[in-house]
């Protein structure tokens, strides 16, 4: 029973990564990857870059600044800082930027981000609206790389390539690894049509169609989920961008890492419930038969895999510790290659591994046209595959139970 | 065009590919798992030849003995140290699954070598006067003996080790081997393991390390110089 649940939960997570793979090597998305180069437009359509904030009084100039040296036309630019009701020096600092006529700079009562994109949202009339979160900055050209992307009528929303902004210990080099993984999935799943997510960092959305859809809504603590499947539900196509680069600030400890992760799990759960109906039905193409299920999955094997382990670990400690006390003998290590474990289940977790440095490689080539792994890339394999466990559970049972999850 | 477009609809054709390749991943997962596993039972059976091919040797030995001394044979010509490493090996390759028709067929032959050399030992104290100290080791892997087995294993491991000269035979109890049912009649060990037996004694239950002592003293004569058997399983 528990080999059959092991084998189906491999199968599906190694069966995955080989669709993505393949989908990838499909010589029309690989066009995409060769987003780089001078970009000219036609015309420059309207952008409106929307700050929510909340107590980001340390880091929302480096965001502002990012925002006025973006290489765009003057006039075709407004940045709108919503001070949503924070209690430190936010305001005030960032009013000091409306010296530049392209800024200016809201307060409003703490609503929840959705509330703040909201405001912004009746504040302007830019033909695109865009949000960038107070922690993130954007290169030069990202906005340049992002908007002819809306020359195909098709296209809502337009996602960046996001990347981590500093990378001082272990666990950050962990996450920078995640992320360029994460570049390779945002990529191919805006490729399949089925991303699922419009990043709080610097995703664009054509504000029609943000107005057709009603605004942004309370998403269980992740709008960007909710907004995304909303317009997935809707017909509306969210493509992707990875050469606009946008450099985010990731959790620094593991505490804090675990509290952004439960909150972003929980969400993806709580959105999922409430778009069920999408999960399996044709209508969605690729996203309900293959990438939302596949997601759901991927939960349940995270945790699956890792009490498995856990328990195995367990077992094995147990043992050693029983076999201590009837013989008083310590446990000695040798190697010998008899030993090795050859089993098949090891050599499918191999294959999983191998795949995965793949499409870290391929992510980090998309995202940065570079063709090395990323420092942290050991660390990642060996640990992170045992801290993923802690938030899925934590976020599984919160969700069950409904208990709600807080920004910070 | 952009890339993009008209790519929401379902790939049937990538999720076929895509499970193809997943499917041949598993094949060659278990091909390459039953290369490895094949190669094992390979060295297993070489060792066994080789033990086989000495035990042998040990008993034409034997049978020259009224031409020869005993000095001519002695008890380190039996039992050499890859039964050691045999047991665990098998003990090993059982845990991990596979091919378990063929992990019986090796452990009835080990079993088999074990009767020999046993055999062969008590012969050469016969016939030589040697004194052989052995432990004859009865176990079940059919979860009916669980922890008690395992530890029980444990300790006759660690007692090889701390006594190189002692000779620990162990066998699976449910195994149909004609020649160990046969010693088991011959000993009278009961379905109620792990079950030892000790200078003609039978012990049920755990026994742990120093209960062993206790009931085994010629342990204390023992060098730390020899080989010996150790157990074959853990279970």
């Amino acid at each position: 029973m528990l080999t059959g649940i092991t084998y189906s939960l491999l199968f599906i997570s190694l069966y995955f990564e080989v669709f993505l793979l393949v989908a990838f090597l499909e010589r029309r998305f690989v066009r995409q990857t060769t987003q780089s180069g001078a970009i000219s437009l036609i015309s420059y359509p309207t952008v409106a870059i929307v700050v929510p904030c909340y107590n980001e009084e340390k880091s929302v100039s480096a965001t502002i600044m990012s925002l006025i040296a973006l290489d765009y036309p003057k006039d075709k630019l407004e940045i709108l800082v919503v001070d949503d009701g924070s209690r430190d020096a936010t305001y005030s600092v960032a009013k000091e930027f409306e010296t530049d006529s392209r800024v200016r700079v809201f307060h409003k009562e703490n609503g929840g981000k959705h509330t703040a994109m909201n405001f912004a949202l009746l504040h302007t009339n830019a033909d695109l609206i865009g949000c960038l979160d107070a922690d993130s900055t954007v290169a030069k050209d990202g906005l340049l790389r992002v908007v002819p992307v809306f020359e195909n009528n098709a296209v809502s929303a337009v996602t960046p390539g996001i990347h981590v902004k500093e990378t001082r210990n272990m666990l950050q080099h962990m996450q920078n690894v995640e992320y360029r993984l994460s570049v390779f999935n945002r990529f191919m799943l805006a490729a399949l049509g089925s991303a699922f997510i419009t990043p709080g960092p610097f995703s664009i959305f054509r504000a029609s169609v943000v107005r057709e859809l009603g605004g942004w809504r309370y998403g269980h603590s992740t709008e960007d989920m909710e907004m995304a499947l909303r317009m997935q539900s809707h017909g509306f196509l969210i493509a992707n961008a990875p050469r606009a680069i946008v450099h985010t600030g990731i959790p620094r400890t593991l505490k804090s890492l675990f509290n952004q992760r439960v909150r972003w799990t929980y969400g993806w759960l709580r959105n999922a419930v409430d778009y069920r109906h999408m999960i399996g039905n044709r209508t969605y193409g690729n996203l309900s038969i293959i990438v939302l299920p596949c997601a759901l999955i991927s939960i349940g094997a995270g945790i699956y895999f890792f009490f498995r382990i856990a328990f195995e670990l367990g077992q094995a400690v147990i043992h050693e510790i029983v076999k201590y006390e009837v013989t008083g003998v310590l446990p000695h290590f040798g190697f010998s290659f008899f030993y090795i474990n050859t089993s098949m289940m090891w050599f499918l977790v191999w294959f999983a591994v191998a795949l995965i440095l793949i499409l870290v490689g391929t992510g980090t080539f998309i995202g940065t046209g570079k063709r090395s792994l990323p420092i942290g890339t050991p660390l990642f394999v060996i640990f992170y595959s045992f801290l993923v466990p802690l938030w899925l559970g934590t976020a599984v049972v919160r969700a069950i139970f409904k208990t709600g999850v807080r920004w910070r | 065009m952009d890339p993009v477009v008209n790519t929401t609809r379902a790939r049937w054709g990538s999720y076929l590919v895509a499970f193809l390749i997943t499917a041949l991943i598993f094949a060659t997962a278990l091909y390459a798992s039953n290369y490895f596993n094949n190669q094992r039972i390979q060295d297993i059976q070489t060792t066994e030849d080789d033990i086989s091919t000495q035990i042998l040797s040990t008993e034409t030995q034997f049978d020259l003995l009224q031409e020869h001394s005993c000095s001519d044979v002695s008890e380190t010509d039996l039992a050499p140290s890859e039964m050691t490493a045999l047991g665990s090996e098998l003990s090993y390759l059982e845990a991990q699954g596979g091919n378990q028709a063929e992990i019986t067929r090796l452990k009835s032959t080990y079993s088999l070598l074990e009767i020999k050399d046993y055999l062969a030992v008590q012969e050469l104290a016969q016939k030589c006067g040697t004194k052989p100290v052995f432990i004859l080791y009865f176990y079940s892997n059919n979860g009916d003996c669980a922890n008690n087995c395992e530890e029980q294993g444990d300790v006759l491991t660690a007692l090889s080790q701390q006594y190189p000269d002692l000779r620990v035979y162990s066998f699976d109890y449910n195994l149909q081997v004609g020649a160990l049912q046969t010693l088991i009649s011959i000993d009278n060990v009961k379905y109620d393991l792990p079950a030892l037996v000790i200078n003609g004694k039978t012990y049920y239950g755990f026994q742990s390390l120093t209960a062993i002592q206790k009931v085994l003293p010629q342990l204390a004569t023992l060098q730390k110089s020899a080989t010996s058997t150790a157990a074959t399983s853990t279970k």
